[in-house]
């Protein structure tokens, strides 16, 4: 009997028992009892899958959806865009895999099934369901920095991990808790934890809509008290420079892409409450966070170590880590528990607060049929104040034309790395060993500028 | 090719300056074609910036809930006319 009892699978609940709503659609709550509801009228209509493509792009829509393939036991894939071939090359690998879409435009050749659940389904009457812990949840993507595009795996172990260390982190353990206003999809790690996760596995709701523009994100927030705001240094940028008039939040929580002080400080002041960073990434998730008007370095999650290796790399581990993970960033690790970051590595790329590595995107772009040679130039540093940089690329490529290449480039790649300009030239200026010096590449664009 | 009116001039400058489109002249923008994607090859970044400049020039605060959000950045006859809609009204 011991033996037995030990043996047997450890489980996590889908979703915990807060007296919070699980999700507001517009002003409408949909309780806890609701959205079960909804998620096993899903999962009774999914086909026999180990794997799901979940497109959906109301976030409501992605609950139910990301919900009724748990209890499936389906992984959920969360492709990095939603370019053709990114989702031709993903589904490839998942051969048996459908695709959950509530949009009308995904390109993707395997079969769709629509979400359309709107919380009036009925009420569950039955007990919250048991997912095992070591069940594959999700799959992320990320390129990684040899170039190929790799799969990052989240078991529902892990997930729940990292949102008990998150809710405990920023107050959303007990209590009524306050809705997550999110201006970034929930197919983004960010996303998916700080507005799904939140709400299933703390005491907040998940809002349906997705603010986009300010005067969205107004709307949001005032349709709803309390609210947190989630969002990314890109939005957050925006909402400050609309000069609008806000409702306070309760909190910001901001992540992507590291945010000045004086941003932080000027969003304190203007929506009149505190703001959080989270620092993460693809391939380890949420780890850390920091209240960046007061401190610079970051506070690991609570159970979540740092340390340095031979190799420069700093990894991060905790619970929610099989093993150590490398960090894509350049980080000091100042303690087990704080660490300060100097800088993105060499190779990696952010924009918007969108990753990408520079190895991929010129693989990518050199597997065009038709580009004999080609290459994408980083901005110098991000541009100040309003406005962001774009990649620039130079391409040889006699029997295409730009916008031909731009077409191929948007199947495969977010549209925030398309190059802005595209310029065709004769050849590549390559150095001997082949290399390309950048101030090479920089000459070359400009005095492509001034020919134009 | 179509000629732009006064104020699509007016707006198409607004586009070129708020999102440094080096190599495009206002002029140059035809009224009638899209914006993003496959004609002036605009994404999501742009519209929130465009949205931006527009607030600030003409007091319009666009809204993803507008009716018809694709059809006010189709093109920059649509978005012309959508501005000049709502700014009368206020």
């Amino acid at each position: 009997m011991t033996a037995a009892s030990s043996a047997e699978k450890a489980t996590r609940p889908l979703m915990t028992s807060a007296p919070t709503p699980l999700a507001y659609i517009g002003e409408r709550p949909i309780t806890r009892a609701a959205f079960l509801a909804d998620v096993q009228a899903l999962a009774a209509r999914l086909p026999a899958a180990r794997a799901a493509f979940n497109l959906c792009q109301d976030r409501y829509h992605f609950a139910v959806a990301f919900a009724a393939l748990l209890l499936r036991g389906q992984t959920s894939l969360l492709p990095p865009n939603r370019g053709r071939t990114t989702l031709a090359e993903i589904a490839s690998q998942h051969p048996d895999a459908h695709a959950l879409v509530d949009g009308p435009d995904a390109e993707i050749d395997v079969p769709i099934l629509r979400v359309s659940a709107s919380g009036e389904a009925g009420v569950a009457a039955s007990p919250i369901p048991e997912i095992p812990a070591d069940q594959t949840a999700v799959l992320a993507f990320s390129s990684g920095s040899t170039g190929a595009p790799t799969a990052h795996a989240r078991s529902w172990g892990a997930l729940d991990a990292v949102t008990r260390q998150a809710v405990a982190c920023f107050e959303l353990q007990q209590g009524p808790g306050p809705v997550l206003v999110g201006t970034v999809p929930p197919q983004h790690m960010y996303g998916l934890e700080s507005t799904l996760l939140y709400a299933l596995l703390g005491h907040a709701s998940v809002l349906a809509e997705r603010p986009f523009y300010p005067a969205d994100v107004r709307a949001a927030l005032s349709a709803h008290a309390p609210a947190v705001l989630v969002t990314t240094p890109f939005h957050l940028g925006a909402c400050l420079r609309a000069g609008l008039d806000w409702p306070r939040p309760q909190r910001i929580l901001c992540a992507t892409a590291p945010l000045p002080p004086e941003t932080a400080a000027q969003a304190e002041r203007v929506f009149g409450c505190r703001l959080d960073e989270i620092y993460g990434c693809t391939e380890a998730g949420a780890i850390a966070t920091r209240r960046t008007t007061a401190e610079t370095d970051w506070t690991a999650y609570p159970g979540v170590q740092v340390f340095g290796t031979d190799a420069g790399r700093v990894r991060a581990q905790g619970p929610q880590h099989p093993e150590p993970v490398p960090l894509p960033d350049h980080i000091e690790a100042r303690d087990p528990h704080h660490f300060r970051m100097e800088g993105r590595l060499a190779d990696q790329l952010n924009i918007a607060g969108k990753r990408a590595s520079l190895a991929d995107l010129n693989r990518r772009l050199n597997a065009i049929p038709g580009v004999l040679d080609g290459v994408f130039i980083p901005p110098a540093q991000a541009a100040d104040g309003a406005g962001i940089a774009r990649l620039a690329a130079l391409v040889v490529a006699p029997r295409r034309s730009s916008a031909e290449i731009q077409a191929e480039l948007a199947q495969c790649m977010d549209p925030l790395f398309l190059p802005r300009p595209l310029v065709r030239v004769d050849h590549l200026p390559r150095s001997a060993t082949g290399k390309l010096p950048r101030q090479v590449l920089l000459d070359l664009l400009a005095r492509h500028g001034e020919c134009a | 090719m179509a000629s732009q009116t006064a104020f699509e001039q007016e707006v198409a400058r607004l586009i070129v300056d708020s999102l440094n489109l080096e190599d495009i002249a206002p002029e140059d923008i035809e009224p009638e074609d899209a914006l993003f994607r496959e004609g002036l090859g605009l994404d999501s970044i742009d519209a929130l910036e465009l949205a931006l400049a527009i607030s600030r020039a003409y007091g319009v605060q666009i809204r993803s809930d507008d009716e018809n959000n694709r059809q006010i950045f189709a093109s920059l006859r649509a978005l012309s006319a959508h501005i000049e809609a709502n700014r009368a009204a206020s």
